[in-house]
């Protein structure tokens, strides 16, 4: 299984639902799942980068402080995400670089304003085949 | 979509629906829903009576965890709830019964420009309204605030562009709380919140917010709608939206400083999303003073907001904003928490009164209104979907007997957006909005199919409730002539 990430429907908002073979996908995933849905990174050449660096107390409340940290990158600097790689991780605490460019109109495909990563049926599981999560986003 | 309420709902008259508080061993009273027969359905099978019980849970709520009809699905508290705690009694505040958007609210404009006038002009209008404002992702407003600046909005809110010459004192007269709420702290709000908010303000955003010209269709009271500077016939401007990232980041934080409280307090939650804190404690303290800061920013983007509108139309109709006759009806809140005084079983009480996705809707003679609004009650503004119409009302005092004084905010959604883009396939909701007269631009490639009128409660409908249930007076109601969306 490789790391992967969809789009799911919940009522007003999205959901992302991802899968990876390790804890560092699934955080990959989900990161770019996120930045997909404020900019489609098909569009994104990875030509800087930025870091995230979340430590937590649980691997919900770190899921949740992960991605919102990655939402302050794409909205306070304008940060078109192409990709995720995870430096460090376990289940208190992640540190991750996006690599990007500033989000031009002319040139990314626009997608819609995330307002914030909720707790709502926050899941992050273990099993045979690797790590899944499901997180819903208010937008 | 969540999912449906299969848990006991009990009729109690033609526009209420109570969840009793023995029907869950975690209630502490009653959950009352106003909904009509007509909309009963889509309420239920929305999930939202779950979170009405689960917010009579909350320590100190008074009275009952309250819903209006437009209620539906949100975070923590249904979009719709309103919830009254003692502040004395160890009463509660709840990020979650606030929202993410603190303050996202609505002003409305009115004009002299006869509608008639405007119709044919609307699809070039919708253009030059969709050019001159800031919507949608990634995109700044024209009022970059330095940080010493930003402080001053979130202490001052509108009142601090008094001075800077971009709001009139007539403007704040006509805003709740005069478009600023005591007790805001700057330094309550995260760097991180801050930079979210340093170039948002006088910003639309995406979602369900809007610019909207209407048309004045029709006028109920004509005494009112006079004291408010509205005529049949006319055009008004209504604008909504809330605080930006600036208030999303507020919520955020909140959520996560207030994790570890409501145990420390012994407060068992039924939510992670409904996390709270005493009124009186310091947590809770925080969470106040950040979220009226946040507030203060939502009425400043409105208020500036306002000023683009205004510019942009003087500059379409090659006239000045004075000679066009643009005024301010009114702008409201319908998401925060507010410290009221409210008279309970003849007992003055000091409450924290939550309300999501519902409008503040006092009653003629509260303290808080100032005239014309203390003799007629406060303005309430009710935006519709695309396709229907918004309405203006009055609160009432039924209001302050039964709903702290507060009614509905909208028309409250029923399709999610995915559904709502997939019902759309193949259609171009433009071009159907087009025939129907009004002319829609949106910046997003499916927020047109994604905001199509379908996609929510018949607004009518809402407001019938409402009304009938004493809760608010129709003054008037206007249908969409031109609309700018994110």
């Amino acid at each position: 299984m490789s790391k992967h990430c969809e789009t799911f429907d919940h009522t007003a908002d999205v959901g992302l639902a991802a899968d990876g073979e390790t804890l560092a996908e699934l955080f990959e995933a989900l990161a770019e799942g996120l930045a997909g849905v404020y900019c489609p990174p098909s569009s994104v050449r990875p030509a800087e980068t930025r870091t995230v660096a979340v430590r937590a107390e649980d691997i919900e409340a770190l899921t949740v402080d992960f991605l919102s940290d990655v939402l302050a990158v794409l909205e306070v600097e304008r940060f078109a995400v192409a990709g995720c790689r995870v430096t460090d991780v376990d289940e208190t605490h992640v540190a991750a670089e996006l690599s990007g460019e500033p989000l031009d109109r002319a040139h990314h495909e626009i997608g819609m304003e995330v307002k914030a990563v909720t707790y709502h049926e926050l899941a992050i599981a273990r099993d045979a085949h690797g790590w899944h999560g499901r997180v819903i986003l208010d937008v | 979509m969540a999912a449906p309420y299969d848990g006991t709902l009990e009729k109690l008259d033609a526009y209420r629906w109570r969840i009793p508080v023995a029907s869950r061993d975690d209630m502490r009273v009653d959950g009352i829903i106003y909904a009509s027969d007509a909309l009963i359905a889509d309420v239920v099978s929305g999930g939202g009576p779950q979170q009405v019980a689960n917010v009579a849970t909350l320590p100190g709520i008074v009275g009952a965890s309250l819903a209006m009809p437009d209620i539906h699905w949100g975070y923590g508290f249904p979009i719709g709830g309103v919830a009254a705690t003692d502040v004395a009694d160890g009463g509660v505040v709840s990020p979650g019964g606030v929202g993410y958007d603190i303050n996202c609210g609505v002003r409305l404009l009115a004009s002299d420009l006869p509608a008639a006038d405007v119709a044919p002009a609307c699809q070039r209008l919708a253009a030059h309204l969709f050019a001159d404002i800031p919507v949608g992702v990634g995109v700044g407003g024209p009022y970059a605030f330095n940080r010493s600046e930003l402080r001053q909005v979130l202490a001052d809110g509108a009142r601090y562009l008094l001075q800077r010459g971009l709001a009139t004192e007539a403007d704040l007269a006509a805003t709740e709380s005069g478009g600023r709420l005591d007790g805001a702290e700057p330094g309550a709000v995260s760097d991180q919140a801050q930079k979210r908010g340093a170039d948002q303000c006088g910003t639309l955003g995406g979602g369900n917010h809007f610019v909207e010209v209407q048309r004045v269709a029709e006028v109920y009271d004509v005494a009112a709608a006079d004291t408010l500077g509205l005529a049949e016939g006319r055009t008004t401007i209504m604008i909504h939206t809330g605080s930006r990232g600036l208030g999303h980041q507020v919520c955020q934080d909140a959520l996560k400083s207030l994790r570890h409280v409501p145990h420390r307090y012994g407060i068992a939650l039924p939510d992670r999303q409904l996390v709270c804190a005493p009124v009186d404690s310091d947590e809770g303290r925080r969470y106040l003073a950040a979220m009226r800061a946040a507030a203060n920013f939502a009425w400043a983007n409105r208020q500036l907001l306002a000023m683009q509108v205004r510019k942009s139309l003087a500059r379409f109709f090659g006239r000045g904003a004075e000679e066009l006759g643009l005024r301010q009806v009114y702008d409201v809140a319908h998401n925060v928490a507010e410290l009221e005084t409210h008279t309970i079983a003849s007992r003055r009480r000091e409450l924290c009164v939550h309300r999501k996705g519902a409008t503040r809707a006092f009653g003629p003679g509260r303290p808080e209104l100032a005239e014309p609004y203390h003799s007629i009650g406060q303005p309430v503004l009710i935006p519709g979907d695309m396709g229907s119409a918004s309405y203006v009302l009055l609160g009432t005092d039924e209001a302050m007997d039964r709903t702290f004084g507060s009614t509905c905010h909208g028309a409250g959604r029923v399709w999610s957006r995915k559904q709502a883009v997939r019902k759309a396939s193949g259609r171009r909701v433009d071009q159907e909005l087009a025939s129907a007269g009004v002319y829609a631009r949106a910046r997003g490639r499916t927020s047109l199919a994604e905001e199509q009128p379908d996609a929510y409660k018949d607004v009518h409908a809402v407001v019938e409730c409402v009304t009938s249930a004493g809760l608010s007076r129709r003054v008037a109601r206007m249908t969409p002539m031109a609309v700018v969306k994110g």
